[in-house]
């Protein structure tokens, strides 16, 4: 056999067994025995001396190229064999990808302040700013400067709880916060007061504990219509834009003419159930024009200047939104209750 | 108050259903419910009782034999106001009564053939007390459907708001009926001539009786009265007593003037109507004895008091069978004094609550005497004279409403024209004027009517608040401020819930036991009227509200807790808002693949420098730096897994473990941690002076605005160092010393400790050096470790360590 065809046969089997080769190591081992320094294909070289210059470069060549073809085709096995090493290995450490995830849990939020939250930012939008007071508070402020002197019978609408500190109370409702600022700026105002307000009560529809938002705007030519206008904007924004709503001319000391605002019930959407105590409706907030009265107490010009003024309670309208049944659910914090709500803002 | 639709169409012929008029008050501002009265009940019967007697093996029953003009049926029966020839309204087999049907029952050895009808059976009325006795003239056999008109005539029950105590009547209500649906209303008019006569022995010695008149009525006879007016009362939810009384309740229910009738034989010497003395004692009406004040009013006669005005009366001087002859009282006494006093006593009364809202002065005569001429009716006797001390006759106050006021106000035009139409509908005599219209407020809405801006609502109520279309004002933008306090707590509240803590509300209040357990002082502010003894301190701290709300999660077997609140604490002159961290058991669940073969549950528990972690991390967020821990000294916190937090110099809060003895007391597991923030101050004066600048708020709406900084240009050089130290040496302070010592020192970590003996710790450290003009040599650097070991050595007992 001449050396042509020996290296013919060589690269045959070379490539036979670059083929057959299942690692890296297997493969280097044919390298080493084909290309090696020790290799076949030098030790074929070596014997390259005794040919004619002709041949020495045919030979030559030919060595050459199966040199190369030898080394491209060893890199692509080994490019196949680390791909399969690699696979097998992240096989290998596969992960069951339905195992449950060990970050932390993202927290939930409470319905109610949640509730409080989006209600002032509705109001934020229309540009109202936040305003707030203590929840210890002045009995003047909560009481007599809104027009319910000691004695009136509005007294009896909101049953006071008294603490050892004379002249306060918990505040029965956020109204005193108009108060406060009516007293600290001059018209024009406009300002929305969320906050926690008591009552001595406590049923499934009543905590002693709650919260309200107040809204109050002052300016010159401020209408009744534009409460409607408001309160219109920020019930759709709540409760959906073709929610039905209902004005009842109804009574606060603090605003005249003073009225109740209904929504349709969300529950049975008016066709009557136990929510609405089949009436349809769900009473939802009050409002009215601020009374002189209010005014005079803290020296701004009926004269002059209207304005509106509403109040809602929010764990109202969080029961309606979570259909919640009992208030008592909101404060005694079991977590199974209060992880129900991850999801909401 | 409950007002039977027949007896409305007495005063007004309104056309429409029971439901409209409902409706339609709700409108105009009266809450209305229209429901039928009773419904028509199958095969009952008015049935005569023949006999009773003792039923022979259970004392408690009795047998009654009752006719219904057919037949005889033997009835067993548990009332005890049962007796012969009495009329009552007997259910028959088949009858369905409270959703059960009648059927023959044998009680012992009796068979009771049916059941005799209360008012709350019948389902007109809540009275199970007795059953009810029918009058005489009825016949046996006749239909009680028919008799009491079950299922036909209609109740429109209505709640008023305080300022409407002129609706409190059937005729009140008729005249706002009358005014939403524009018909006139009709009066009844007394026919009865009762001669004046000032000899009657009446006194009026203060000036908070500001009517009083007095009617005596002699030889009466008292009885049930007439079935119709018994009727009345029980479909106006009242139970008929005797004719009397019957009629004063009827007039104060169709007329709102409360009256009262005193046993004139049982007083002795002069009526004085004047304020009580200091502890005068009266046993009144319900069989309570009553200790009166100074300021209280009272009816008295030479001995004794005899009603608490405007309230109730007295039982020396009650009506009964035995009376003959009566004073019958009608007055307006004070609204203020009647509420304290009422209130005070806790009694509230169909006259009280009709004298706080304000009673019709004017209309007092008409009223009495219609009850005059209804007892001499009922109860004949005579009528032999009246009294009436009305020192200051009402004055109408004249209120001017302006055309633009209205427009101001409600934003429509409402011409002078048509506020009269709607104002005298409302029985307000009222004259056109220059740009609007006088009206003169007659007494039943003096105290609800005073200015102009109440007319605005009486007019605007009736023209329909709900049909005014809306406007949209301009939101003042001077008015405009930032709300920075709002959005302070939205930013604090998102992080602790992004970062998995819980939002929990609690009460504000809570109970003396846990500040006892804890350790502290109770707080200053207490609710004098608690409702429940452990709901009376107001807390000032979270601490005591987040434990709370473990130990109830715990009751759940919710053992890994995450909590966050926000809200307020209380303090003799202001309020802190702050934000309270509670973490227990595990902070999160999960497995680790990367352990070879095993996949570990991966969960980790709290510790201290975790719940320090999110401290720290929310006074990042806030962009605070300059954090502190210092040595802290709360009874309930672990003093050597604790620290109080301080920012610039300023203390925050606190962060650390629950002291382990104050845990076993309490009952939650020891690996419990809290922490605490202020965040701001609400003080309750109006310029919350009281309050300071040390809360977190301050802090961050101070804190100065990040100022860019050029990037580093040239490479810096990392050196691990490792020193030997005392054991109680603080890392802290270590790291401040190496990074305070050159500004070429960008950067401190800490990787490593361990501890070498009782005494001597070894601290690794990873410096970074850093020059901004140039790159560092080797030499330099070393040069830099060489001094800043020197100067390390000469603070802390160290060593560094090759």
């Amino acid at each position: 056999m001449n050396l042509i065809d020996q290296i013919k046969a060589l690269k045959e089997e070379a490539l036979r067994l670059i083929d057959k080769a299942v690692d890296l190591e297997k493969l280097n081992s044919v390298r080493v025995e084909f290309l090696g320094k020790k290799g076949k294909l030098k030790a074929i070289l070596k014997t390259l001396g005794k040919l004619s210059p002709e041949e020495r470069k045919q030979v030559g060549q030919l060595a050459n190229t199966v040199k190369e073809e030898l080394e491209e085709r060893i890199k692509q096995k080994e490019e196949e064999l680390k791909k399969q090493a690699l696979a097998e290995e992240l096989k290998k450490n596969k992960v069951d990808i339905t195992l449950p995830h060990s970050w932390i849990e993202v927290g939930s939020a409470h319905p109610v302040i949640s509730t409080m939250f989006e209600i002032v930012e509705t109001f934020v939008a229309m540009g109202f700013s936040v305003a707030q007071g203590p929840e210890v508070e002045k009995e003047a402020y909560n009481f007599d400067m809104l027009n319910i002197p000691p004695d009136h019978p509005a007294r009896d609408m909101q049953d006071t709880f008294f603490i050892n500190k004379e002249g306060y109370v918990l505040r029965t409702h956020t109204s005193p916060v108009q108060i406060r600022a009516m007293l600290t700026q001059k018209p024009p105002i406009s300002i929305v007061a969320p906050g926690r307000v008591y009552r001595k009560d406590a049923d499934p529809t009543h905590s002693p504990m709650f919260h309200q938002i107040e809204g109050l705007l002052v300016d010159e030519g401020i209408t009744f219509r534009d409460l409607k206008g408001i309160l219109k904007i920020f019930l759709e924004t709540t409760f959906g834009k073709d929610i039905p709503i209902r004005f009842r001319p109804s009574y606060f000391p603090f605003t005249e003419p003073s009225a109740e605002v209904d929504i349709g019930c969300t529950v049975c959407k008016g066709s009557g159930c136990r929510v609405c105590k089949d009436t349809g409706w769900l009473e939802i907030l009050g409002c009215g024009m601020v009374d002189p009265n209010v005014f005079d107490a803290v020296g701004i010009d009926w004269e002059r200047y209207t304005g509106f003024a509403f109040g809602l309670g929010v764990e109202r309208i969080a029961m309606l939104k979570y259909q919640i049944n009992d208030i008592r659910l909101l404060f005694d914090n079991n977590m199974k209750f209060n992880h129900q709500f991850k999801g909401i803002r | 108050m409950k007002v039977p639709y027949s007896w409305l169409k007495e005063f007004v012929d309104i056309q429409v259903s029971p439901q409209e008029v409902a409706d339609r008050l709700n409108e105009t501002g009266i809450e209305a419910v229209a429901y039928p009265f009773g419904e028509r009940i199958e095969n009952i019967v008015v049935g005569k009782i023949l006999s009773v007697g003792k039923h022979p093996e259970r004392d408690k029953l009795l047998v009654c034999k009752v006719s219904d003009g057919e037949r005889e049926y033997q009835i067993i029966t548990g009332a005890t106001n049962v007796f012969p020839n009495g009329k009552v309204v007997l259910a028959k087999e088949g009858a369905v009564i409270q959703g059960k049907t009648i059927k023959p029952v044998k009680f012992g050895s009796l068979q009771s053939e049916g059941m005799l009808l209360s008012l709350e059976e019948l389902g007109i009325g809540e009275d199970a007390e007795g059953i009810l006795i029918l009058p005489d003239e009825v016949k046996e056999g006749e239909d009680p459907n028919k008799l009491l008109g079950l299922g036909e005539d209609w109740i429109i029950e209505i709640e008023i708001t305080p300022n409407r105590g002129d609706a409190l009547s059937v005729k009140g209500l008729a005249r706002e009926v009358g005014a939403v649906f524009g018909l006139k209303k009709r009066d009844k008019k007394p026919s009865v001539e009762i001669p004046q006569d000032d000899s009657i022995k009446i006194q009026v010695l203060t000036d908070k009786a500001y009517r009083y008149r007095g009617v005596i009525i002699q030889g009466v006879e008292i009885k049930p009265s007439p079935f119709d007016i018994q009727l009345k009362l029980i479909k106006a939810g009242q139970k008929p007593i005797n004719n009397v009384v019957d009629i004063t309740n009827y007039i104060l229910l169709e007329e709102g003037q409360p009256l009262h009738a005193f046993d004139l034989d049982k007083i002795e010497g002069e009526v004085v109507v004047r304020e009580a003395k200091e502890g005068e004692k009266v046993i009144t009406l319900d069989g309570e004895e009553r200790s009166l004040k100074q300021g209280d009013i009272v009816i008295a006669d030479s001995k004794k008091v005899i009603a608490i005005a405007g309230i109730i009366g007295a039982d020396n001087t009650k009506v009964d069978s035995n009376t003959r002859n009566i004073l019958l009282e009608g007055a307006v006494f004070d609204n203020i004094q009647v509420r304290k006093t009422a209130k005070r006593l806790g009694i509230t009364t169909e006259s009280s609550y009709r004298f706080e809202r304000g009673v019709d002065i004017q209309n007092l005569p008409n009223a009495q005497d219609r009850a005059v001429e209804l007892i001499l009716q009922t109860a004949t006797g005579k009528a032999t004279g009246y009294k009436d001390i009305y020192t200051k006759p009402y004055i109408p106050k004249e209120i001017t409403l302006r055309e633009k006021t209205t427009k101001r106000v409600l934003g429509i035009d409402i011409p002078k024209e048509e506020a009269k139409e709607l104002l005298e509908r409302l029985e307000i005599p009222t004259e056109i004027t220059e740009g609007g219209t006088v009206s003169k407020i007659p007494a039943f809405r003096s105290l609800d009517l005073e200015r102009e801006i109440d007319l605005v609502e009486e007019v605007g109520r009736l023209k329909g608040l709900n049909k005014l279309s809306e406007t949209y004002p301009k939101i003042p933008t001077q008015a405009f401020r930032k709300s920075d306090e709002f959005n302070f707590d939205r930013r604090t509240r998102d992080f602790f819930k992004d970062i998995g803590f819980d939002e929990v509300v609690s009460y504000t209040f809570v109970d003396e036991e846990i500040y006892s357990i804890l350790g502290l002082p109770v707080p200053p502010i207490r609710i004098k009227n608690y409702l429940l003894k452990i709901q009376s301190i107001m807390r000032d701290n979270l601490a005591v509200s987040l434990i709370k709300t473990l130990q109830y999660n715990l009751r759940f077997q919710n053992r890994d807790l995450k909590i966050f609140e926000i809200s307020s604490t209380f303090f003799e002159d202001y309020e802190e808002i702050r934000l309270g961290l509670l973490a227990t058991g595990k902070i999160n669940r999960g497995f680790d693949f990367t352990k070879g073969e095993t996949q570990y549950s991966t969960t980790q528990n709290w510790d201290f420098l975790k719940i320090k972690g999110a401290v720290e991390s929310y006074l990042k967020m806030l962009g605070l730096d300059g954090v502190k821990y210092t040595q802290i000294d709360l009874p309930y916190i672990n003093p050597y897994e604790g620290a109080k937090v301080s920012v610039n110099g300023v203390e925050v809060g606190y962060v650390g473990r629950i002291h382990p003895e104050k845990a076993e007391m309490l009952e939650i597991p020891k690996d419990t941690y809290i922490a605490e923030l202020k965040l701001r101050c609400v003080g309750r004066t109006l310029n919350n002076q009281e309050c300071g600048s040390d809360y977190l708020f301050n802090l961050w709406k101070n804190k100065d605005t990040v100022v860019f900084q050029e990037l580093p240009k040239f490479p810096a050089v990392k050196r691990s160092l490792a020193f030997e130290v005392d054991e109680d040496l603080q890392v802290d302070k270590l790291l401040e010393a190496v990074k305070n010592f050159s500004p070429k020192i960008e950067a401190v970590e800490l990787f490593d400790i361990y501890y070498l003996d009782e005494n001597r710790k070894s601290v690794a450290v990873s410096v970074l050096f850093r020059d901004k003009e140039k790159s560092l040599s080797d030499e330099e650097v070393n040069q830099l470790v060489e001094q800043l070991v020197k100067d390390l050595q000469n603070r802390f007992n160290l060593k560094l360590r090759t």
